[in-house]
């Protein structure tokens, strides 16, 4: 009996976590954007979120490109088929890796680090004190921030992408010997710009909203501690993982699954 | 007190995590003087500091600040309304990515319009009262524990407020810092008019300062007056607190089992 009613608690508390999370999105949102004093506060975290996830984002797509490269070849020339190497890593990344693997990246590296600094404004009263100078928090602190998760993710997403075929291609062609005509020519044939290039922006879309918001509600509900802020950026990255890698077969049923 | 009063509490019931934490309080805090708050930790001084400034909402009774009735106020109107209060966290709560001055100029930048040459002027004046011009460009991790709670005060000072709150402003400072803190807290009061609540256990340096005070202990106010008429309070638990004695109607132990039963000789030495 205590296991049920412990199973009934552990579901009532997620529904009222949902509720909170929903709340505090409403208040994030409903702020009318204050073009003069809001975008400054953006472009800074912009820079934070954004241009610093760039060299963790730019190496891995390397990386997985080549590893791409190298994995296609293998086992298309074993057709014959290596000529089609390039739509298959290009297909590969539009579509599913340059998505999930930047926000997962991203939760690690942005997320993260959002939840860290704005769990430690909480404990350190800074957020209190920002309220009792008569300035909301939720649009000072927390809505830059959020939108520059929503605004950066695609951007990361579309470098990684474009990298990585770049990693697959010195691999493919410079190294391997594929025809380069054959790599650019069957990518440029069977990517289409409607079903792979705009669902894969709009995967990465979803993804940096659900990350940034898993991410800047953490820290604004952390438990004011230290124990409570490392919970909650452990929190992010396993919330976030799981949200990406959940939410993106849900949108690859919507968008690929022909139904 | 009236319309004297600045601020009044009537019958202020709260309660958190289950815990009653204010069973009926009632309180006047007058304008343009020092009212000290004191008790023992943990009785929740800082709780009716947030309660005054709207952070939390009573279960029930009236809080009253300027003739607004803080917790029927619209959030709109209860940011405007702290534009006129300012209040100094105990931790002094600066802006750790923002230097010196810039934390001092963020109520302005926020809330006025001014150019950027008067911002300029007030904050090295507001500094100037604290005695920290020169560390204007320093950033709050190179400052002192003191040093941080005189920029945290120059910066709740910056727009001029009405009220001013101090949480514990005296907590872990040495006795230079204390004094200082203490100098300034009279001085600001004495030159700006402003109404001040000081929340403090430190019950020497308050009551050498404030005009009022008034101890809350068990969820109530179980004294307050003038600092000459507390020291002549009749309650053996208001004496008790003000003496620093260690056994009275606190206890010194903590409530536990009988000594006996606890060290196992309940039943006689066999």
């Amino acid at each position: 009996m205590d296991k049920i009613a412990a199973l009934g608690h552990s579901g009532i508390s997620m529904v009222i976590s949902f509720g909170r999370a929903g709340r505090f999105l409403a208040g994030v949102l409903s702020g009318v954007p204050r073009p003069v004093t809001g975008f400054p506060l953006l472009m800074r975290q912009l820079y934070s979120v954004g241009v610093l996830s760039l060299a963790i984002v730019v190496v891995s797509g390397l990386f997985i490109g080549m590893v791409l490269g190298l994995q296609g070849y293998t086992i298309l020339s074993d057709f014959g088929s290596e000529a089609a190497i390039g739509q298959m890593i290009a297909l590969t990344l539009v579509r599913e890796l340059g998505p999930v693997v930047t926000a997962l990246l991203f939760a690690g590296r942005a997320g993260s680090a959002l939840t860290a600094e704005i769990g430690l404004m909480k404990a350190t009263e800074q957020l209190s004190s920002m309220e009792m100078m008569g300035v909301d928090p939720l649009r000072r602190v927390i809505a830059p921030r959020l939108w520059a998760g929503f605004i950066a993710m695609p951007v990361l997403a579309i470098i990684f992408s474009m990298v990585g075929i770049w990693g697959g291609m010195l691999v493919g062609v410079e190294w391997l010997g594929v025809f380069e005509g054959s790599y650019w020519g069957n990518m440029q044939a069977s990517v289409d710009f409607r079903d792979d290039v705009v669902n894969g922006v709009i995967k990465s879309v979803v993804f940096g909203f659900v990350c940034a918001w898993i991410a800047v509600y953490q820290g604004y509900d952390c438990v004011p501690t230290s124990a409570g802020i490392s919970s909650a950026t452990t929190k992010t990255v396993v919330y976030s993982s799981l949200a990406v890698l959940g939410l993106d077969f849900v949108l690859t049923a919507v968008m690929f699954g022909n139904f | 007190m009236g319309l004297r009063s600045y601020i009044s509490l009537k019958d202020v019931v709260f309660s958190r995590s289950g815990r009653r934490i204010f069973n009926g309080v009632s309180m006047e805090i007058p304008r343009g003087k020092i009212t000290a708050i004191m008790g023992p930790s943990g009785t929740g001084k800082t709780t009716l500091l947030r309660l005054i400034g709207g952070q939390l909402r009573p279960d029930s009774g009236s809080i009253m600040v300027d003739g607004h009735s803080v917790p029927d106020l619209r959030r709109k109107e209860l940011y405007s309304l702290r534009e006129k209060m300012g209040m100094l966290f105990q931790s002094g709560a600066l802006f750790t990515d923002l230097s010196v001055f810039e934390n001092v100029a963020f109520p302005m930048r926020v809330h006025t319009k001014l150019p950027e040459d008067m911002i300029h002027d007030i904050v090295l004046m507001k500094l100037e009262a604290v005695g920290l011009r020169g560390a204007r460009n320093l950033m709050p991790s190179e400052l002192s524990g003191g040093m941080i709670r005189r920029v945290a005060l120059a910066r709740s000072i910056a727009l001029d407020p009405e009220l001013i709150m101090y949480d514990e402003p005296f907590a872990g400072q040495d006795p230079i810092a204390m004094g200082v803190l203490v100098k300034l807290i009279r001085d600001l009061n004495s030159s700006m008019g402003l109404t001040s609540v000081l929340v403090s256990h430190d019950v020497k340096e308050s009551l050498s300062i404030c005009h009022y005070a008034c101890i809350v202990a068990d969820g109530r106010i179980i004294g307050a007056g003038t600092p000459a008429e507390l020291e002549n309070h009749p309650s053996e638990q208001v004496q008790q607190f003000l003496q620093g004695h260690p056994d009275g109607p606190v206890p010194f132990h903590y409530p536990s089992l009988a000594a006996a039963e606890d060290f196992g000789l309940a039943g006689g030495v066999s």
